[in-house]
C-alpha cells in the first residue's frame, strides 16, 4: 500500500512504547530508554494516562553532547543511577531513534559497563533494539519479548510446566484472568509478561521503588524447560519468544490468535486441554454457556450493526471474529502497523469489510464516511472521529486515556466476550434515539 | 541531608534556612534519574499548540506526535485543527536517504487539504541528526504555498524545554509584526504565556474588556494566526508564565519598544495585582477606578464561597511541582489566601532568580528542589508530611498511591483556575480532594480467621511443584495474592 506523506491523526505508536509493556511486566524490571529525556517523559505520561498507576522510565537523558560524541557515558552512568537508586533485578533498555541514528553500540557498551561496575553484575540488563522509526508499538512489544527470554532462558531440569508468552498487549485484568483460569485448572504455567499487578497496584500508602509483580526471572530462566509454549496473541505477528524457545531449547510452540471471541476461546481451551490432558474446569464450562446465553440476549440488537474496528491487529482480529459470530458486520477494519499478515486475516474473517492497514484516523474517517457505520470498536484515539460522523464508540484496547478502568477492562475468555457482548450492545442502545424504553422488554 | 538517593543531587534540594549557598539548577538532567522534564521538542510544542486554526506539522517519526496529540487542555473558541495530529512519521527509509522530500510533499498535501493560514514545523530528534534542511524545505513552501511556513527548531536533545520555549518564542516572532492593521482602541494589550487551559483566558479577558482594554493576542491561548500577526500593534505586554514568554517579551520590546509587566491571573491578590497594572500603566484614572469597582464587586462575590472552601482547608499543608517558577510563585500566594502552609516546592526548569524569589516568599522550613524525580518528590512528601500535592498527571498517581490528595495544575485539568472565579474552582478543587472520605477508608480489613500461609512462605527460587499449585488456589481464594518469588530471590535462580 503506498504511503501518503503526511500521517494525520496516528493509530500507531513508536516501538519503545511496546517494550516498556515487557518491561514492567517482568518482576522488579526497570524500563530504560537510551536517548533524550522526552521520550521517557513522554511515554511515562501516556501510560499514566492510561492505566492511571506511577510510571517511572529511566532514561540515559542524551544531550546535544551524546548526540555527537556518541552515548556511553551517559548510558552508563544511568545504568548506575537506576541500580542506586531504584534496586532493580533486571533493567530492560530500550533505544530510541536518537540513539540509534548516532551509532551507539548499546549491547557492547553494556558489557563494558557490566565488567566496569561490580554492582551491575547482580542485576540482568538486557538491550532491546527499537528504533522508533523502523515499526510500531507491537513490534517493539514482541522485539522486548524475544529479547527477555533470549537474555535469560537457562536450560536446566525439566520441569514439565507450560509457557504461556502474552504477545500482544491486553489489560492487567486480562492477565489475571489468565492468572486465576490456570490456577483452577491446576495447570503450571509461566505467564509472560505480567502486567496485572505492576500496572495495577492495590492501594496500601506505600509506593515502593519497584512495583510488585511481574514474572519472576528465575521463572524466564526456567521458560527453557517448560513442556510446551503458547503463545496468546501471535495469529499475524512473527512468533518471536516461541520460536526462539523452540529452535534453542527444543520447547515445542503453538502460536495462537488472543483468545478473544467464542471461537478463539475454544480454540485455546481446546490447545491447552491437548497439551495438559487435563479438561477445562466446570465454572468455566459454565462461563462459556453463560457467554452463549448473553449472545443469544443480544443478538437481535447487534444483528447486521455494521461497524468500524481499529487498533492492535491481535485484537482487532479477535473482535470481527467474535462480531461474526453475534452477526454483526465488520465493514472497516483498520491497524496503524504495517502488517500483510493480518491483512490477510482480517479480509478472510471479514470478506465484505474494507481492510485497512498503516491506516491513520484521517483514512479511517474517509472510509467512515462512505459507509453507514453505526458503531466503532477500538481505543480512544478514535474519539475524535466517532464524534464528528456522531458514531457510538465503545472503547477497546490501549490507549485509553478519557475513561476509568481501562485496567479493569477484560475482553479475554468466555467471561471477557460476554462483556464486550454487553459493552457493544449497551454502547448502542445508549446512543439511539429514543432512550432505553423500546428495548427494555422481549420484542426487540 | 534533606533526602539522599542520587549522587550529585544534593545541592538541588535545600530547606529555606538551613544552607547559605544558592540553590544549584540549570543543568542538565541527570542520567537514570528519572527527571519529571520533557524535551526541547515538547518545550516548543506546549507554547504553538493552543494557536488554534494553524496546522502543526511534527517531522519525525510517528510516536513524537502520537504522545503529543491533543495533550493540551488549551480550549478554543471556534478552529479547531490545532487538536489534530500532523506528522511526516518518518520510516527507516527516510532516516537513510533523508526526509525533505517527504516533508516537502506533506506540506503541499495538508496545505491543500486544509488551508490554514499557516504552518509550524517542528524538527525532532532523527532531523537533527540525519541533518533534514527544514528551514530550506519551509522557505521553499512558503514561496510555492503563499503562506507562513514557520521551521520551529526543537531536536529534542538540543536542551531542555527552556530551549523548546525559545524555538517556540522565535516561531512567533515570524508571524508577529506581518499585519498592520491597529485597532482604534488606545488601550491595547497582549497576553504572554497565557494557553487558555479549561478556558482561563475567558475568566480573565472580560475583566480586561470591561476596562475598556482590548487584548490584541493571547499568546497563545485560544489564538488565531491574525492576532499574532498583530500583536505588536499592542502597547504593553503581560507576561504570565515567565519561562516560557520572557525571552519573547523582551525581543518585542527590542524591536517593537513594547514594555512588559510580569503579572499572574491566579489568585485573587494577583489578579487584583494584574488589573491595577494596566491601569497603572495606561495611567487612566477612570481605568484604575473601574479597576478597583471590578476588584471590589468580584471579591464580594467570590469572597463567601472561598471562605467556605477556606475554613475546610486552612491549616493543611501543601507541596507544589511545577514545570516553571511563575505559577509555583503564585501558587505559594493562592495557598496563603487558603491559609495553608507550602512545604515543598519545585520546578523542574527554575533558573537562580526563580528560586531566589521562590526562598524569598516562602517559609523557614520549606524544601524547595530543583528537578526532582519520583523518589525524590516521594521521600520529600512523606518527610514533610504534605496533605495536597498540586503539580502534572506523572505526579498524580505518585501521590495518590501515598494516599496524599492531588491537584492538577497542568495541561490536563478540565476545570478553569484563573481570575476570580477561577480561584473558586481551585479552592474547592483543593478541598474536595483533601476531605474525600476516600483517604480515611482502612487501609487494610482486619481479619479474625488465620491465613494459610504455606503458599506465601514458599521459596521464590524453588521451581513450582504440582503439590505447590493446590495450595496457591487455597491462596488465592482466601484473596491472597500468589508469591511469585520471595524478597531474597537471586536474580536468575541458577545463576
Amino acid at each position: 500500500m503506498l504511503r501518503s506523506s503526511a500521517t494525520i491523526n496516528p493509530c500507531s505508536m513508536c516501538m519503545p512504547m511496546g517494550s516498556v509493556l515487557v518491561f514492567r511486566g517482568i518482576d522488579s524490571c526497570m524500563p530504560f530508554f537510551h536517548g533524550s529525556q522526552g521520550c521517557s517523559t513522554y511515554m511515562r505520561l501516556y501510560l499514566a494516562h492510561h492505566f492511571r498507576e506511577p510510571v517511572d522510565i529511566a532514561s540515559s537523558a542524551l544531550s546535544e553532547k551524546g548526540a555527537v560524541y556518541g552515548g556511553a557515558a551517559n548510558l552508563k552512568q544511568g545504568l548506575k543511577n537506576v541500580i542506586e537508586g531504584y534496586g532493580p533485578k533486571a533493567i530492560g533498555i530500550a533505544t530510541t531513534c536518537l540513539a540509534e541514528t548516532i551509532g551507539d553500540d548499546v549491547p557492547q557498551i553494556v558489557r563494558e559497563f557490566q565488567a566496569e561496575e561490580p554492582l551491575a553484575r547482580k542485576v540482568i540488563l538486557f538491550p532491546v533494539s527499537t528504533p522508533s522509526y523502523s515499526a510500531s508499538h507491537e513490534v517493539g512489544y514482541r522485539v522486548a519479548l524475544k529479547v527477555a527470554v533470549q537474555t535469560m532462558a537457562k536450560k536446566s531440569v525439566q520441569s514439565g510446566r507450560i509457557n504461556l508468552l502474552v504477545g500482544s498487549i491486553i489489560s492487567p485484568a486480562d492477565i489475571r484472568y489468565l492468572r486465576r483460569l490456570f490456577a483452577y485448572w491446576e495447570i503450571d504455567v509461566i505467564l509472560l509478561p505480567d502486567i496485572s499487578e505492576t500496572f495495577d497496584a492495590p492501594l496500601t500508602g506505600d509506593l515502593p521503588r519497584m512495583p510488585a509483580g511481574g514474572t519472576p526471572l528465575c521463572d524466564i530462566a526456567d521458560t527453557a524447560n517448560s513442556r510446551a509454549t503458547v503463545t496468546l496473541g501471535t495469529s499475524v505477528q512473527e512468533p518471536g519468544a516461541g520460536d526462539y524457545l523452540e529452535k534453542e531449547f527444543g520447547v515445542a510452540h503453538t502460536p495462537l490468535p488472543l483468545p478473544v471471541g467464542l471461537e478463539f476461546t475454544d480454540l485455546f481451551a481446546g490447545k491447552i486441554e491437548e497439551l495438559t490432558g487435563l479438561p477445562l474446569p466446570k465454572d468455566y464450562e459454565t462461563e462459556r454457556g453463560r457467554l452463549l446465553d448473553a449472545m443469544v440476549d443480544a443478538h437481535k440488537l447487534l444483528a447486521d450493526v455494521s461497524t468500524a474496528v481499529y487498533g492492535d491487529t491481535e485484537i482487532v482480529l479477535g473482535l470481527i471474529s467474535l462480531m461474526k459470530e453475534l452477526g454483526m458486520k465488520p465493514r472497516i477494519v483498520a491497524t496503524g502497523a504495517a502488517n500483510p499478515a493480518f491483512a490477510e486475516a482480517a479480509q478472510k474473517l471479514a470478506p465484505n469489510a474494507k481492510v485497512m492497514m498503516e491506516a491513520d484516523f484521517s483514512e479511517i474517517e474517509h472510509e467512515v464516511k462512505a459507509r453507514e457505520i453505526e458503531l466503532m470498536v477500538g481505543p480512544f484515539t478514535g474519539r475524535r472521529t466517532a464524534r464528528k460522523r456522531r458514531i457510538p464508540l465503545f472503547r477497546v484496547g490501549f490507549p485509553n486515556h478519557d475513561r476509568f478502568g481501562a485496567s479493569r477492562q477484560l475482553i479475554l475468555g468466555y467471561e471477557g466476550a460476554m462483556r464486550l457482548v454487553d459493552g457493544m450492545a449497551n454502547t448502542i442502545i445508549e446512543n439511539r434515539d429514543g432512550s432505553t424504553e423500546a428495548y427494555r422488554g422481549g420484542s426487540e | 541531608m534533606i533526602v539522599k538517593i542520587f549522587e550529585g543531587r544534593d545541592g538541588h534540594i535545600q530547606e529555606k534556612g538551613s544552607s547559605a549557598l544558592p540553590l544549584a539548577c540549570g543543568n542538565e538532567s541527570l542520567a537514570g534519574a528519572v527527571s519529571q522534564r520533557a524535551c526541547v521538542y515538547s518545550g516548543a510544542r506546549v507554547v504553538l499548540n493552543p494557536l488554534t486554526d494553524a496546522l502543526h506539522l511534527v517531522h519525525g517519526p510517528v510516536g513524537c506526535a502520537s504522545y503529543t496529540w491533543d495533550i493540551r487542555g488549551s480550549s478554543s473558541s471556534g478552529p479547531d485543527l490545532y487538536r489534530n495530529s500532523f506528522s511526516t512519521d518518518m520510516k527507516e527509509i527516510d532516516v537513510v536517504f533523508g526526509g525533505e522530500k517527504r516533508l516537502a510533499s506533506a506540506l503541499r498535501a495538508l496545505a491543500s487539504q486544509f488551508h490554514p493560514p499557516a504552518i509550524f514545523v517542528y524538527s525532532t530528534c532523527i532531523v537533527g541528526v540525519i541533518g533534514d534542511d527544514i528551514v530550506a524545505i519551509c522557505k521553499k513552501a512558503e514561496a510555492e504555498i503563499g503562506i507562513p511556513v514557520i521551521p520551529v527548531k526543537s531536536e529534542g536533545f538540543r536542551g531542555n524545554k527552556n530551549e523548546g520555549y525559545k524555538a517556540a518564542c522565535n516561531a512567533l516572532l515570524r508571524l508577529i509584526g506581518t499585519d498592520d492593521c491597529v485597532s482604534k482602541n488606545p488601550f491595547r494589550i497582549n497576553l504572554l504565556g497565557e494557553y487558555n487551559v479549561a478556558g482561563d483566558l475567558w475568566c480573565v479577558k472580560p475583566l480586561f474588556e470591561e476596562m475598556g482594554i482590548e487584548v490584541v493576542a493571547a499568546l497563545t491561548g485560544d489564538a488565531r494566526v491574525a492576532d499574532i500577526q498583530r500583536a505588536h500593534t499592542a502597547r504593553l505586554n503581560l507576561v504570565q508564565c515567565s519561562g516560557s514568554m520572557t525571552y519573547l517579551a523582551k525581543r518585542m520590546e527590542e524591536r517593537y519598544g513594547i514594555p512588559y509587566k510580569r503579572i499572574s491571573f491566579f489568585g485573587l491578590g494577583d489578579m487584583s495585582d494584574a488589573l491595577r497594572t494596566v491601569a497603572e500603566f495606561f495611567g487612566s484614572d477612570g481605568m484604575m477606578s473601574k479597576a478597583e469597582e471590578i476588584i471590589r464587586r468580584e471579591t464580594a462575590r467570590v469572597g463567601p464561597k472561598i471562605d467556605h472552601h477556606r475554613s475546610r482547608v486552612s491549616g493543611k499543608k501543601a507541596a507544589i511541582y511545577m514545570g516553571g517558577a511563575a505559577k509555583a510563585v503564585s501558587l505559594v500566594r493562592a495557598f496563603q489566601e487558603l491559609g495553608m502552609d507550602v512545604v515543598i516546592i519545585g520546578t523542574q526548569t527554575g533558573d537562580r532568580d526563580d528560586y531566589q524569589k521562590i526562598a524569598y516568599i516562602v517559609r523557614e522550613g520549606t524544601v524547595i528542589v530543583d528537578d526532582a524525580n519520583p523518589l525524590e518528590l516521594k521521600e520529600l512528601l512523606i518527610r514533610q508530611n504534605a496533605d495536597l500535592l498540586v503539580a502534572g498527571v506523572k505526579e498524580r498517581f505518585l501521590a495518590y498511591k501515598l494516599g496524599i490528595a492531588f491537584c492538577d495544575f497542568n495541561h490536563d485539568r478540565t476545570t478553569s483556575f484563573e481570575g476570580f472565579d477561577g480561584m473558586v474552582n481551585f479552592a474547592r478543587e483543593v478541598d474536595i480532594s483533601i476531605n474525600s472520605p476516600v483517604w480515611r477508608l482502612p487501609k487494610k480489613r482486619t481479619c479474625r480467621i488465620k491465613r494459610r500461609t504455606e503458599a506465601q512462605e514458599a521459596p521464590g527460587e524453588e521451581l513450582a511443584a504440582p503439590s505447590e499449585t493446590a495450595s496457591r488456589v487455597q491462596a488465592m481464594a482466601a484473596g491472597d495474592a500468589i508469591a511469585s518469588g520471595g524478597e531474597d530471590a537471586p536474580q536468575l535462580c541458577d545463576n
